[in-house]
């Protein structure tokens, strides 16, 4: 498909992005509240979701699982490169597509690197079920960027040379101060960012440890901005020391304190991969992408998703001897006085 | 450690991607900065920096700059072990920022497919244009694949060896090398860097004959010949005037790999026994 004279937004238009932000009370206030609320009160089908973290590092997990329990239709999800976040997403609509349904996506990647490839996204693709929109790392990054800094595109040299120029929105044009080609790519303005970050305080100022990944223009780009946190700090230790803070309080919306909400992938000075639990999941999708049952797929989502009311719950079924070893494993990472 | 001189004997039992990381290492020099991918490129830097290159720099495209990478081998290019020790970290903007900017001297790239100028597929096999939106088999996508082809100033290329991979054709070009070899191809498509500078297969090491452009023999595996690698290729190769055979893997660079790089097999993968 040539979508190179096909000129759409997805998410906001650049001048729908300013007009929301406008609107918004940007006020220094309270803003936390429960999962469930929080997802029910931005999200809204058909939205563009942009999807924060990097692959299995600091996803928005206990965000997704929520959004599962909560049911979507027509989602868009946006994001440069994620595994179990979209794995979650995409195997509810796998097993309940009438309940919860991706539309379109944009994006980089969709793998898990030393875990392996992902069925979900395989079998959804394979199959026709949702439409997509290849980029790369930098083009996704960037076009958050271009969201964030308020414009309407952003000249990158990414796709120049090959077919990503040919299936997406990319716009070759000669540079009016080099004469030589240039790719431009659309901003992209999801309508909510979902993001799980280590510090907060309850106004939404965010404290991201390790790789930012595209979290602050991710925040920044969207009309509204779901935070999760490891830690919920009081206000004046997260200003204790200002640039700490990657994220400002007026970028978000909802503040909600869920340790392990990255589970089972990584968040760092919190926790390493649960590897187990992301090829356990793996190998009950992909019977599936053979054609064969998904019971075992669905008989995981009524255990961990929809059997419980919220992401503790799911934590708690992790035996505590696990959860603490791959608490340790994170400590090796980054040895440090507690 | 083990004792020097034994250590310099030839490993009898190295495997195929045992044999890509030490020559990914081999092909990489001291003092520069490398922009490394997720699995094997990880590896292979770190035993450069082991053995003959321990000023090398990795770049991870997550965003750390130049870790010491002391505890051990990442599983991802955002994993935290990429991040203590790290000179500068920010996101995936600043990283690939650095690289557009030309900081990155090489980029380690792989994909599912390649063709003789070293383009690179990692999208999707099956029909294309056409089932672009239902491919046959979906792969990963690009991650930053292609950036580093269009950014950084020298990329190497993994490849395993097999006549399916090695197209005349390829079914999407996610990662442009040579494009189609025509001379300032790269420059003219507003590309940066010089593209392709070796590619390492489970056969051999190839370069790109510089008027061309083309996939060129340049070093054979031990046990390859130049025919045997032409059989294996789904294209013409050229051979180097200077084509020769690569020095079998020492029981030194094995030992590392096993034992201190990888220990737990994590991209390179155990013989069976």
């Amino acid at each position: 498909m040539d979508n190179k004279d096909k000129i759409f937004w997805t998410g906001l238009s650049p001048d729908e992005a300013r007009e929301a932000l406008v609107n918004k009370d940007k006020s220094m206030r309270d803003k936390q509240m429960t999962l469930k609320d929080a997802v029910s009160r931005f999200i809204k089908d058909g939205d563009n979701v942009g999807i924060g973290g990097f692959v299995n590092i600091r996803q928005p997990i206990a965000i997704t699982h929520e959004m599962v329990r909560h049911g979507f239709k027509d989602l868009t999800l946006s994001f440069q490169s994620a595994g179990m976040a979209p794995d979650i997403l995409g195997g509810a609509m796998m097993i309940r597509p009438e309940h919860f349904s991706i539309k379109r996506i944009e994006l980089a990647y969709w793998a898990h690197e030393a875990y392996g490839l992902s069925p979900v996204w395989r079998y959804l693709a394979e199959n026709g079920l949702v439409e997509f929109e290849d980029w790369s790392n930098y083009n996704m990054s960037a076009r958050f960027k271009a969201g964030a800094m308020g414009l309407p595109f952003i000249p990158t040299r990414g796709p120049l040379g090959g077919d990503i120029c040919k299936t997406s929105r990319t716009k070759i044009v000669d540079c009016p101060f080099t004469g030589r080609p240039i790719a431009l790519l659309p901003a992209s303005n999801p309508n909510v960012a979902i993001l799980h970050v280590q510090a907060a305080d309850k106004f939404g100022n965010c404290i991201i440890r390790g790789t930012d990944a595209t979290c602050p223009e991710l925040a920044m780009a969207a009309a509204h901005t779901i935070v999760t946190c490891e830690q919920l700090v009081s206000h004046d230790l997260v200003v204790s020391q200002p640039k700490d803070v990657s994220i400002p309080f007026a970028a978000v919306d909802a503040v909600v304190k869920v340790p392990f909400g990255a589970y089972p992938g990584a968040c760092r000075r919190h926790y390493y991969f649960n590897g187990d639990h992301i090829r356990e999941f793996h190998s009950l999708v992909a019977p599936a992408c053979k054609g064969g049952s998904m019971d075992g797929l669905k008989a995981w989502y009524d255990k961990y998703i929809f059997g419980v009311a919220e992401f503790e719950d799911y934590v708690e079924m992790f035996q505590s001897r696990k959860l603490i070893a791959d608490q340790a494993a994170e400590s090796f990472n980054c040895e440090r006085l507690a | 450690m083990t004792d020097s001189i034994e250590g310099m004997s030839p490993s009898k039992d190295y495997t195929a991607q045992e044999i890509i990381v030490v020559a990914g290492a081999k092909v990489l020099e001291d003092n520069k900065i490398v922009f490394v991918g997720t699995g094997l490129p990880m590896v292979a830097s770190l035993l450069a920096k082991r053995t003959h290159a321990p000023g090398l720099i990795p770049v991870f495209e997550a965003g750390a700059v130049g870790p010491a990478l002391i505890h051990g081998l990442p599983l991802s290019v955002g994993d935290s072990k990429t991040f203590t020790g790290a000179s500068y970290v920010k996101g995936l903007n600043a990283a690939f920022e650095l690289t557009q900017r030309g900081f990155a001297d090489f980029g380690f790239i792989g994909g599912a497919e390649v063709d003789m100028y070293g383009n690179l597929n990692s999208t999707m096999i099956g029909d294309f244009p056409a089932g672009y939106q239902r491919p046959k088999v979906r792969l990963p996508g690009s991650g930053g694949a292609s950036d580093m082809a269009a950014s950084c100033e020298r990329t190497i290329l993994i490849v395993p060896h097999d006549k399916k991979k090695f197209n005349e054709k390829l079914n999407y070009i996610t990662s442009p090398g040579h494009l189609d070899g025509t001379p300032n191809a790269r420059y003219k498509a507003g590309m940066q860097g010089k593209g392709p500078y070796r590619l390492i297969s489970t056969k051999g090491i190839f370069d790109f004959d510089e008027k061309t452009s083309r996939m060129r023999i340049l070093y054979t595996f031990p046990g390859e010949t130049v025919q045997s690698i032409q059989d294996a290729t789904g294209f013409e190769l050229l051979v180097s005037p200077n084509v020769s055979e690569f020095t079998t893997p020492t029981v030194e660079e094995i030992r590392l790999i096993r034992e201190e790089i990888d220990p737990a097999g994590v991209f390179v993968k155990r013989a069976a026994k």
